[in-house]
């Protein structure tokens, strides 16, 4: 037994390098305390405007137990939620990278320590990136959407730029290092045959536990110095207007989202307003849930949820139908959700920010930040820097 | 039963969960109205949303149909399209107030609501109706403690009702008896 635990712990050890080795694909996700690494894929489904209903309405419950690999683990892209929910996009420039794709794994296994990987791989990489919106341009949409907000038509809205480069990485060296230097807790990666995906998410937006639902929403991000500890962070946050009241308007959007499929009544505000502290920075999050109708299904909870209100604007379709008109370039996986739905209905959904995708040698990072009404352009434009910046930082 | 109609609003589900805690509630987009439910509600709501009431002309319809015949209560953009439809101008703020918290005070027109009383409500509107406004049973019975503008009417006459801010709203802390009290009034 005591042979069995250390060979275990051994192959753990290596577990990284060897499926590296053999090239399956594979996906791993944070989990409470530790990670959890799912593999040996049976099936792949790659998601389009035709099939996505029908793959979120099968059932699977017929059985009465089941195995911790009885779930589709893989992400939605933004334009399919945008079209679930009957909100159209113009032709943009597009890469033709997957709406969405999911996976059934036969082998889960977890990891309870660190990631361990030996970075053994020739990696090619470029430390430059160029962005899709410089600073001139941003200030035009900017102002743009300043005057929407004025005639009443967006209350808040997330301008997304886009930062790329050439490189071929190893995305299991890039997600080690990037949960070491910024543990998150919807971290998750994807490495299959000609893409990768590394998130350090820190946004959950569905837990679905057979009745019971909640989502968790961040508005409001503060830098970490030696001069803030959490209690200095909260009072920031609380003497701030204009983060209170963007912060105000999500847990608003939060309760209005859960109340289309929730009892009435059961949705509550059940922590309001408060920080969380992270490796680099303090994030204002607040924690709602509910209790689901009786007939409400999975594709309900997708369509009431998706895409993710904090990170789009509100209200919701008015200001997904003016970014929509402004961006020329599909945002991808961007401001979608990965995550898995069980066999037995229960669903994890986080929303896909902070993240490379790797598609045809390219990286490509997205990030947005608010406009309100008070708003600074300049500020926004570099606040949007900060955050692509801890990815940006890995490649070197 | 209560209908409210829907401008695609990211608010609309938080007033459909308040008002379930009293009667059946149904829900239609306005580009989509049910003329059955229309015809069998004994409440018609106007939920908040996006945009101004003239990009509304169906709601301003409809508003003109059933007035003195049922009850109508509006909220935040359906406070202002019930207005608009009595001749009101609607006018962008010099201050725009998304997600802010403030302070009403109810006045002595209120026949519902205790004149004096002071409250905490939360607001989302860029837009407010232009006052002096005047027309036939309508008295606007709260204002915005700071700067005056007009946060709530009455028309006990025809059973009309409407708040500029959100009585569904997190931020507004005794919003579920304001509704009570409209609903019963």
């Amino acid at each position: 037994m005591q042979d069995f635990k250390h060979l275990r712990k051994l192959i753990k050890k290596n577990y990284l390098n060897n499926i590296n080795k053999s090239r399956k694909p594979f996906i791993i996700y944070k989990t409470n305390k530790g990670f959890d690494l799912f593999t040996d894929f049976s099936k792949k489904i790659i998601l389009n405007n035709q099939n996505i209903r029908q793959f979120l309405k099968q059932r699977n419950s017929s059985k009465r137990k089941y195995q911790s690999t009885d779930l589709y683990i893989g992400f939605f892209g933004y334009e399919l939620l945008n079209n679930l929910i009957g909100v159209k996009i113009r032709r943009q420039k597009s890469i033709n990278f997957p709406k969405g794709i999911f996976y059934k794994p036969e082998t889960k296994i977890n990891f309870k320590e660190n990631l361990i990987y030996n970075l053994k791989s020739n990696q090619k990489i470029d430390r430059n990136f160029k962005i899709n919106i410089n600073q001139k341009s941003y200030k035009k949409i900017f102002d743009k959407f300043k005057k929407k907000i004025r005639s009443g038509l967006t209350y808040q809205i997330k301008i997304c730029t886009k930062y790329k480069n050439k490189s071929q990485i190893d995305p299991i060296d890039f997600f080690c290092r990037l949960t070491k230097s910024n543990l998150a807790p919807e971290a998750f990666m994807i490495k299959d045959k000609n893409y990768s995906i590394i998130s350090c998410s820190p946004e959950n937006l569905i837990n679905k536990k057979g009745s019971s639902i909640s989502t968790k929403p961040i508005a409001g991000t503060l830098r970490k110095t030696k001069k803030i500890n959490k209690k200095k962070a909260l009072n920031f946050f609380k003497n701030n207007i204009k983060e209170t009241k963007e912060h105000n308007m999500i847990v608003d959007m939060e309760r209005n989202d859960l109340s289309r499929i929730c009892i009435p009544g059961s949705v509550k505000l059940k922590k309001e307003k408060s920080v969380e502290e992270y490796k680099d920075l303090y994030h204002y999050v607040s924690l709602i849930s509910g209790k689901l109708k009786d007939k409400v299904e999975n594709i309900d909870i997708i369509k009431a949820m998706m895409p993710g209100g904090s990170v789009i604007g509100c209200p919701k379709i008015s200001t997904l139908n003016l970014l929509n008109n402004q961006e020329k370039e599909n945002r991808n996986i961007y401001t979608g959700s990965f995550g898995f739905i069980k066999f037995n209905g229960d669903m994890r959904f986080n929303i896909i920010i902070r993240s490379i995708l790797n598609y045809k040698n390219t990286s490509e990072i997205s990030v947005a930040s608010g406009v309100v009404i008070d708003s600074n352009a300049k500020h926004e434009f570099n606040e949007n820097f900060i955050k692509a910046k801890a990815l940006i930082d890995l490649y070197k | 039963m209560i209908y409210v109609i829907d401008h695609k609003d990211s608010f609309t589900h938080n007033v459909v969960h308040q008002l379930s805690l009293f009667d059946d509630v149904e829900c239609d987009d306005f580009s989509k109205i049910n003329k059955s439910k229309l015809n069998q509600a004994s409440v018609i709501i106007f939920s908040p949303g996006p945009g101004s009431p003239k990009d509304y002309p169906l709601t301003s319809k409809i508003y003109k149909k059933y007035k003195g015949k049922k009850r109508i209560i509006g909220v935040c953009l359906g406070f202002q399209q019930i207005l608009f439809s009595e001749g009101a101008e609607i006018v962008q703020q010099n201050k725009i107030y998304h997600g802010f918290q403030s302070e009403v005070l109810v006045n002595k027109s209120s026949k519902l609501f205790n004149t004096g009383t002071k409250f905490k409500v939360g607001r989302y509107h860029s837009l407010k109706v232009k006052e002096p406004f005047y027309a036939e049973n309508f008295d606007i019975t709260m204002r915005c403690v700071i700067s005056g503008a007009a946060m709530s009417f009455e028309n006990n006459i025809d059973k009309i009702y409407g708040f500029q801010f959100h009585p569904e709203s997190f931020l507004t802390l005794n919003g579920k008896l304001l509704i009570k009290k409209i609903l019963s009034a």
